[in-house]
């Protein structure tokens, strides 16, 4: 298991678990869970890494949707790599 | 096209029609993405009313219009990925559904992308309301080989389905007869109760016949089923709006109830519940090709988004843009300048003349009136060539790929990186620069973003410059011009950093967005957003800026028949403020009262400072040109602009406004005002006002921008407060550091 923000570029992998932790959007304390689920990102989903540079913010496939993440969220969200 | 037609020629028998039939009111609901604007603009199109949500800077947009005989009021609800309560945009949208209960939702799916969308569409079942799915982008899922059953879907959600293609402004009919059908007989179309997990059922069932006779007025109120879900959820915003805490003992037993055998969080599993229906959904009607060819859109990111070349692609487009933009509307702006400042006041002045009005109201009519106006206007060739270019990188998909690529950048100062493109903009004009802010969705990086662009140093500012190093450091005039820009953005990271720990302290910006598709966007839908955007300028900013100008002119001109300028209650306000600048080493009253017109745009500061200081070059009663002269003139400098404007995008050089010509009578003035202010003024001295008229107060233009954007005066509040000081302090410390190493 490791966090998404850590899979290189052309990795699959699959969401095992989206730790809890408050975050913030549209400038109120509130669960950023919920809007991370919302946008498509949910246990059991698979996702694509399709860039990321080691800094800044990844970029994932899901579905047919491209989501760009803040590393900070990136590295709460754990995921198992899918073997090619 | 005929859709279009229909509507126009049905509008046009309104008045013939004495009662005014109950409107039918229609909700659009959709993921963002979803070609949700799109749609509402084809069906709409200039009917399209943009207003703001109450109490919001969230845009929302409405239509009336007939179709069939019928009245169709169209409400657009902000693009959402669920109802919950945790976005602004959610809020809003799920507000208006449970409180205004429109007619019938159109629910726009994406159908290239069905599952996320259809999860958003359970949702909105479960208000009981009539929906209809417009099925868009369905020409793309087509050539993506996707096979959408949509009997199938239709029987399984209880929902008409219509596939769209909204740019091609097809289905659109089908949707619309859709919708009349249905609200002839709305019993028919409730749609269907999917069936969640029993228990989640059962819980529901028993909050809502508890509901239903001890609180019948709730039941009235809200639609049940949605209610008492989100009662077992412990939806916070639904108990605050109730009054009821989550602790009420009927609820309470219920959801231990349901944590006893399912676990704590009711609200996940809820998600879960909805999720796996559309997923289900998606399961049983779509059909994917086997083999999934890379796309476009992958393609183009892999160079785009590049970790070495991103940046630099990145700042080739925005040089684009801000090249595009100014070059473009630059020979236009100052073509209407021309025009307005020459035929147009020759020509009140002359008519006046003719009805023999008083000198005063000729004065008043060109110097106020007419050049008040011709400062809005000139700005609207730029607002609108910006605005046009910004839609465009939106609709293409790029804007979302340079947030992507700037934000490590803009992190630093607390900023998304979406906020990289309005403050570069700030460079060339502050106020579309402050309209661009709405590319940033979420409030605090608009507000914080908009603080900032007043200290990108603008094209009007230049001017300003221009004199003063003219006559002082004419052989450094390069350096100390782009010095002064580099002391700009230094501030501006300076405050951001600021900002960032005070005003905005805690609110960490999260990044989260969705990178759509590029797509190649519509030329029509193009025209329509930016005159959506451009309109509001022209109109609002326009009133303001013409009652600014007005009390300006009166300022400098009364009391009546003052001579000198002195005199004047500009002179004398002037003469006030003059102490408060004495330590900033520019303490007269011409100084001041120049800084006091600068409100208005701060290259005003010159023109004022040429009419204080430099007697009037009076009366070289120039030829008046006959108004044929004047029309041909108006002509032949049209199509010297637009020959400029085109010649522009292809030269590399400059900026337009910078290479314009001047007449030889403006080099006389300027020279004549240089010569003045060797004499009022010293380097250093020249230097902190220098540095005083790029960090002071946003001008009015600029005010009525923010004013705009935010709804409240609050942030002009704010800007005018810390520019002020910033700009005091900043030319106290120049002036008296200066003065201490010997400079002075």
């Amino acid at each position: 298991m490791v966090p998404l923000g850590l899979l290189s570029k052309g990795e699959k992998a699959e969401i095992v678990d989206i730790k809890a932790q408050k975050g913030y959007y549209h400038g109120k304390g509130k669960d950023l869970l919920c809007y991370v689920y919302n946008i498509g990102l949910h246990i059991g989903k698979t996702v694509e890494m399709l860039n990321n540079a080691g800094r800044g913010s990844v970029l994932v496939k899901v579905d047919e949707s491209r989501i760009a993440l803040g590393r900070g969220i990136a590295m709460k969200i754990m995921v198992r790599r899918i073997e090619k | 096209m005929s859709l279009e037609l229909k509507i126009q020629s049905l509008k046009l028998n309104e008045g013939e029609n004495p009662v005014r039939k109950k409107a039918i009111i229609v909700a659009v609901a959709g993921n963002p993405n979803s070609g949700k604007s799109t749609l509402i603009n084809a069906i709409a199109g200039t009917r399209l009313q943009v207003g703001n949500w109450p109490g919001v800077t969230v845009e929302k947009k409405t239509a009336v219009f007939e179709y069939e005989g019928r009245k169709i009021k169209l409400v657009d609800l902000p693009g959402t990925y669920s109802l919950s309560p945790y976005t602004q945009e959610e809020i809003i949208a799920r507000d208006y559904l449970v409180h205004e209960k429109p007619d019938v939702i159109i629910d726009v799916v994406d159908a290239t992308n069905l599952e996320r969308n259809l999860y958003l569409t359970i949702q909105l079942l479960e208000l009981g309301i009539p929906v209809v799915i417009a099925l868009n982008i369905y020409d793309e899922a087509m050539k993506k080989g996707y096979k959408i059953d949509i009997k199938a879907m239709e029987k399984m959600l209880g929902v008409r389905v219509i596939p769209t293609i909204a740019t091609k402004k097809s289905g659109l009919k089908e949707l619309l007869k859709a919708i009349t059908e249905i609200v002839d007989n709305p019993a028919i179309h409730i749609p269907k109760r999917l069936h969640y997990e029993e228990d989640f059922e059962l819980a529901a069932a028993s909050v809502e016949s508890y509901i239903k006779t001890t609180y019948p007025h709730l039941a009235e109120k809200y639609p049940l089923r949605w209610f008492s879900f989100k009662l077992l959820e412990g939806d916070q915003h639904v108990l605050q709006e109730i009054n009821l805490s989550e602790n009420e003992t009927f609820i309470k037993d219920i959801r231990e109830h349901l944590k006893r055998s399912h676990g704590d969080d009711i609200e996940s599993l809820m998600a879960d519940e909805r999720y796996a229906q559309a997923s289900g959904l998606t399961h049983e009607v779509l059909k994917k090709p086997e083999t999934r060819k890379i796309e476009m859109t992958e393609k183009i990111d892999r160079i785009v988004l590049n970790r070495f070349f991103g940046i630099p692609i990145f700042l080739a487009a925005m040089w684009l843009v801000f090249k595009l933009t100014f070059d473009v509307s630059g020979p236009f702006a100052d073509w209407l300048d021309a025009m307005i400042t020459g035929p147009f006041k020759r020509w009140a002045e002359t008519i006046l003349g003719f009805i023999h009005a008083p000198e005063w109201t000729v004065s008043l009519a060109t110097d106020g009136i007419i050049a008040g106006v011709g400062f809005v206007i000139v700005f609207v060739p730029v607002i609108f060539a910006m605005m046009f270019f910004i839609t465009f990188l939106e609709g293409s998909g790029y804007m979302a790929r340079a947030a992507f690529v700037m934000d490590r950048l803009m992190h630093a100062i607390g900023l998304h990186g979406k906020s990289f493109i309005p403050m570069l903009l700030g460079f060339g004009c502050n106020v579309p620069a402050i309209y661009a802010t709405r590319v940033l969705e979420n409030p605090r990086d608009k507000a914080l973003t908009a603080l900032l662009i007043p200290l990108m140093s603008c094209g009007a500012r230049l001017p300003v410059y221009v004199v003063f190093v003219g006559a002082f450091f004419p052989h450094n005039a390069g350096t100390v011009i782009w010095s002064l820009y580099v002391m700009g953005i230094s501030l501006a990271i300076l405050m951001g950093v600021i900002f960032k720990k005070t005003l905005f302290k805690g609110e960490a910006p999260v990044f989260i967005m969705e990178l759509p598709p590029y797509r190649m966007p519509y030329f029509r839908s193009l025209m329509i957003h930016t005159w959506e955007k451009g309109k509001h300028f022209l109109i609002k900013a326009g009133t303001y800026i013409l009652a600014v100008s007005i009390i300006v002119w009166f300022l400098l001109n009364l009391p009546w028949g003052v001579e000198n300028k002195r005199d004047s209650y500009l002179g004398k306000m002037g003469q006030v403020i003059a102490p408060v600048l004495e330590p900033l080493g520019f303490g007269k009253w011409e100084a001041a009262s120049s800084l006091v017109a600068g409100l208005i745009a701060k290259e005003i500061v010159v023109g004022t400072m040429g009419e204080i200081y430099v007697p009037k070059l009076e009366d070289k009663k120039e030829e008046k040109p006959s108004l044929t002269e004047d029309l041909k003139e108006i002509g032949t400098s049209l199509v010297s602009a637009a020959k400029d404007s085109i010649a522009n995008i292809f030269s590399t050089f400059g900026i337009a406004s910078l290479s314009s010509e001047e007449s030889p009578e403006m080099k006389e003035e300027r020279e004549s005002l240089r010569n003045v202010i060797r004499k009022q003024f010293t380097p250093l001295t020249a230097y902190a006002f220098m540095s005083f008229v790029l960090l002071y107060m946003p001008c009015v233009v600029a005010a009525i921008a923010l004013r705009q954007e935010f709804g409240t005066w609050k942030w002009y509040g704010i800007a005018f407060v810390y520019q002020m000081a910033l700009a005091w302090i900043v030319a106290f410390m120049i002036y008296q550091g200066g003065k201490i190493i010997g400079l002075g």
